[in-house]
């Protein structure tokens, strides 16, 4: 009982507090490839929290939606943070169909993030709305693809069964999921707003998606916004972290390897937005139909491995 | 079953005695009270029916129909529940909506009389178990939808849209006569008790005996490529109206495609996999047409599309489970099913009636110039809100809960052992997953463009909200049932068993787990509106200061509403992504000299396969039999002599024939 407390504070903390360090370790590592010496690694929560004591400016065109949104949008991410396990095979909630809840939940809050951005009538904030929208009916078939051929393979319905994969299937397996974390690190890329898809450094509203859609939040709602999309990060991080960290370590070990894959992921998005720029707007949907042909790849691996053809 | 009778003759009185009132807004409230009572009634009877089994009653009118029976067993019994709440809640509506035709001077006996007669036709419908009188009372549900679509029929398009309607109706009956038609010719009866197993022994004649109830049923339902009546007589319709048809009159062909496949217990695999293909197809090009419509009830009657295919989707599940002897994923997909023919029926009535509070203030169903609304009618506009997340089946309201329990019956039938079920089970989940949120891009902009931002144009400008019972009371009783089910889950699965035991049954255990993971989804919705509330909380904790400004416009401080977001803009990039799925009708006229003064821009999206496929039938049918139009020459002499070639050919016929 006293150890599953300890994973669930553990899971917590990690929800909570791992995205201003994976957003520190990005950031000094891009100041590290452009030859700069970076600011300290902690410095997105002194700036989260420099924004809580912050008032806010609101637009007159705004309503209640405004105000309630950013709420809802950490909420949900916060919630859907919940499903997944942060260290190997402990989530807090694990129910079967959780991928589902997961997604739907998430969806919540992007539903409130998207009127939220429309409730100021501001053009660039439509612009992002819509794009954002967009991106997600590609990129959400894809998921439920990967996560369906999976849970199909594993033979059980949650997340944290997900583990399995590899070590059940054999070669196979290790094939499969090789496709699997391609396919969901576009997921990550697209999703929280990285490059190549969005740029979310530069605030040239014409370019931007997710940024654009904050565009008028200011004090305690950026805040809580800027740390739901860190928490996100953090999600899809540990989801595919759990994918590629082998089954039966011992607690300790699992943990160490779980922060390290964390580390080396936010390493790789700073190498990866050092060395290439944003696509054109144009090409964006193509780089994210890349995510659906691993997908349906996924698919047929696993259609294959199941009956084999 | 008496209970039952006395609200179909309350109903039938309701419209006959509301035609010797004089005062029109007596009318209506005459039959809204009729209504009322008929509902009361025939509830009562639903509610034993789940209580204590099968009701039925027997009548024998004549030779031709053989016995009528009049029953309600667990389908039924939910139908008529179904329809008697939601007939109610749209009547009372119709209370405030009517108000400003009356005002006007219209008359609304019609209306009247054809109301409680819709509801009436439809409660039989579900209950009737003979093919003959089955027939007569969809007809009768037919005829009298159509007159009330044709309220307003002084505008011309109004009554294109209902001819249009009714035509579709008539080749949905021929479909239906020849599916009884086989069943009887097989068992020399009328009464379904004795369809059941017709075919038992001859699978390929069931398989077209199921497709052709389908296609029947199917277009009353509005499945693609059958759906095209519901965007234009939604529209044409008055909002309690169209709330109806949407809500429960289109699930009544629903009802007919499960009652045929009662008939067919053991489904074949073929059947299973063309429902599950063509709702799949269906749901997807619903709410693709829905994100780029500007017509607020077209807009909704395209979703109706994408929910009738979602409703297909399970029962294709559930088919396929009964097919592979796969009893779990049988029950989920039929549960899911039949429970989102109830969650469509509450959030898709909520829908209308916000859309037509909105419409009976702003006069436009256009959506481009409404806006920022929700600053004038704030209530309509929360329930607008709820409804939408419920559609686009986000927790914790409704139209998850059916959504979840499909996806888990297709995730169970991915296990099924079968290659091919794997396949397509993978591309519907996938299939659904994108409807679910392109329905999130839809209603995102729908409400949006509606509700926020600043007003388009004069009419969204100075708009008052009536608060009247007749418009709030209804809707928020909607709503409330929208977060009712939403949050007890477990208790709805447990009642929606009953209607679902009569395709599958068995498996206690495996119930058992889904009704406990319904428990688990039940309080996980509670613990996500609780966080809500307490970071709500919180954030006031903080106390700090707020500021009103213009929104930020790139530090140009007098943005007009013109420079907002629009409707078509938001939809705009996923519409080119799908660009060859449309057919584009542009109206352009560019800014030409100097200093340009008029130019004007407008697109809308037509219907590709009205475009491509019926119009160009239509025309070839219409080419085909313009060619006889020479024998139609008015010339009497020529008529009298076509009568005497005929009398002869019958004659010569007659002599050889013997």
């Amino acid at each position: 009982m006293d150890k599953d407390i300890m994973f669930i504070l553990f899971n917590i903390l990690i929800l909570l507090f791992m995205p201003f360090l994976v957003i520190g370790i990005i950031k000094k590592t891009k100041a590290f490839w452009a030859g700069r010496k970076g600011v300290c690694l902690l410095q997105p929560l002194f700036d989260t929290i420099r924004l809580f004591k912050k008032d806010r400016t609101i637009s007159n065109t705004t309503s209640w939606i405004f105000n309630f949104a950013p709420i809802v949008v950490f909420a949900t991410t916060l919630f859907a943070g919940l499903f997944v396990p942060m260290v190997q095979c402990h989530s807090i909630i694990n129910v079967v169909g959780a991928f589902v809840i997961f997604s739907y939940i998430l969806g919540l809050g992007k539903f409130f993030a998207l009127i939220s951005a429309m409730d100021t009538g501001s053009s660039f904030e439509g612009m992002g709305a819509s794009r954002e929208a967009s991106f997600t009916t590609i990129v959400e078939p894809a998921f439920f693809i990967i996560l369906a051929s999976l849970t199909a393979l594993s033979g059980n319905y949650t997340f944290v069964s997900l583990a399995d994969v590899i070590k059940s299937n054999g070669t196979f397996g290790v094939l499969i999921v090789i496709m699997a974390v391609i396919s969901l690190f576009i997921m990550l890329l697209t999703e929280c707003s990285r490059v190549p898809v969005d740029d979310p450094t530069t605030h040239l509203e014409l370019t931007m998606i997710h940024e654009v859609m904050i565009l008028d939040n200011s004090g305690i709602d950026l805040a809580l916004l800027t740390w739901a999309s860190g928490i996100k990060m953090v999600i899809l991080m540990a989801l595919i972290a759990n994918l590629i960290i082998p089954l039966g370590l011992s607690t300790m070990a699992s943990i160490g390897l779980f922060l390290l894959a964390l580390i080396l992921f936010s390493v790789l998005i700073g190498t990866l937005e050092s060395a290439i720029a944003r696509l054109r707007m144009s090409h964006v949907f193509e780089f994210v139909f890349v995510m659906s042909s691993f997908a349906l790849v996924v698919a047929s691996l696993a259609a294959v491995k199941m009956y084999g053809i | 079953m008496e209970n039952f009778f006395i609200g179909i003759i309350a109903l039938f009185l309701g419209g006959l005695v509301s035609l010797f009132i004089k005062k029109q807004d007596y009318k209506i409230k005459f039959v809204s009270f009729m209504t009322f009572i008929a509902s009361c009634f025939c509830i009562f009877d639903a509610i034993k029916v789940f209580i204590s089994g099968k009701l039925s009653e027997i009548f024998s009118i004549g030779v031709m129909f053989q016995n009528i029976v009049i029953s309600m067993d667990y389908l039924s019994a939910f139908f008529v529940a179904v329809i008697s709440v939601m007939s109610l809640l749209s009547v009372i509506y119709a209370n405030g909506y009517l108000k400003d035709y009356i005002k006007k001077g219209k008359n609304i006996t019609a209306h009247c009389l054809f109301l409680p007669m819709l509801i009436a036709s439809m409660l039989l419908v579900v209950t009737i178990q003979n093919a003959l009188a089955f027939l007569i009372v969809w007809e009768i549900m037919s005829l009298s939808s159509f007159f009330l679509v044709i309220f307003e029929h002084e505008k011309k398009d109004v009554i294109k849209a209902g001819i249009k309607y009714l035509v579709y109706m008539h080749v949905s009956v021929v479909f239906i006569i020849v599916t009884f038609a086989l069943f009887s010719i097989q068992t020399s009866s009328f009464n379904f008790a004795q369809f059941m197993d017709a075919f038992s022994v001859n699978s390929a004649l069931a398989n077209v005996a199921f497709v052709l109830a389908f296609i029947g049923f199917g277009i009353k339902a509005g499945f693609f490529p059958f759906h095209n009546w519901l965007p234009d007589a939604h529209p044409a319709a008055p909002s309690h109206v169209s709330a109806m048809m949407s809500g429960i009159m289109i699930k009544t062909g629903i009802y007919g495609i499960l009652r045929v496949l009662t008939f067919i217990s053991h489904p074949e695999a073929q059947i299973g996999y063309f429902v599950l293909i063509i709702s799949v197809i269906s749901a997807l090009y619903g709410v693709l047409y829905a994100i780029s419509q500007h017509d607020i009830k077209r807009l909704l009657a395209y979703h109706s599309i994408e929910n009738i295919g979602i409703i297909g989707i399970g029962i294709g599940v559930g088919m396929l489970g009964l097919t592979y002897n796969c009893p779990v994923v049988a029950i989920l997909g039929f549960a899911g099913g039949i429970l989102h023919i109830l969650n469509h029926s509450i959030f898709k009535e909520l829908l209308f009636l916000a859309a037509g509070s909105v419409y009976t203030k702003t006069h436009t169903r256009d959506i481009e110039i409404l806006g920022g609304l929700i600053k004038t009618m704030p209530k309509t506009a929360v329930l607008f809100l709820i409804a939408s997340i419920a559609i686009c089946g986000l927790p914790p309201f409704n139209g998850f809960i059916s959504e979840f329990l499909i996806y888990f019956g297709m995730l169970k039938g991915l296990m099924v052992d079968n290659i091919a079920v794997f396949i397509v089970l993978i591309l519907s989940i996938a299939g659904l997953a994108l409807v679910g949120t392109m329905a999130i891009l839809c209603f995102t902009k729908a409400f949006s463009i509606v509700f926020l931002g600043e007003p388009r144009s004069k009419k969204a400008m100075d708009v008052k909200e009536d608060t009247t019972i007749s418009f709030i009371f209804p809707m928020s009783l909607l709503a409330v049932f929208t977060l009712l089910i939403g949050l007890f889950p477990q208790f709805v699965f447990d009642f929606m068993l009953k209607p679902v035991s009569i395709f599958v049954d068995g498996c206690l255990f495996e119930q058992n787990q889904i009704i406990s993971l319904m428990q688990v989804v039940s309080l996980t919705a509670f613990a996500l509106i609780v966080l809500i509330f307490a970071l709500f909380g919180f954030k006031y904790f903080f106390k700090n200061k707020n500021e009103k400004y213009v929104t930020w416009g790139c530090g140009y401080n007098k943005p007009t509403s013109r420079m907002q977001y629009s409707a078509s803009s938001y939809a705009s990039p996923f519409i080119t992504m799908l660009t060859p799925l449309f057919k584009k009708v542009v109206d352009i006229k560019k800014p030409k000299t100097i200093f340009p003064h008029d130019a004007h821009f407008e697109m809308h999206m037509e219907d590709v396969e009205e475009a491509y496929f019926l119009k160009p039938l239509l025309k070839s049918v219409e080419a085909f039999f313009a060619k006889f139009e020479k024998i139609q020459n008015g010339n009497i002499q020529q008529y009298i002599t076509y009568g005497l070639v005929f009398l002869a050919l019958a004659l010569i016929c007659v002599v050889i024939l013997g």
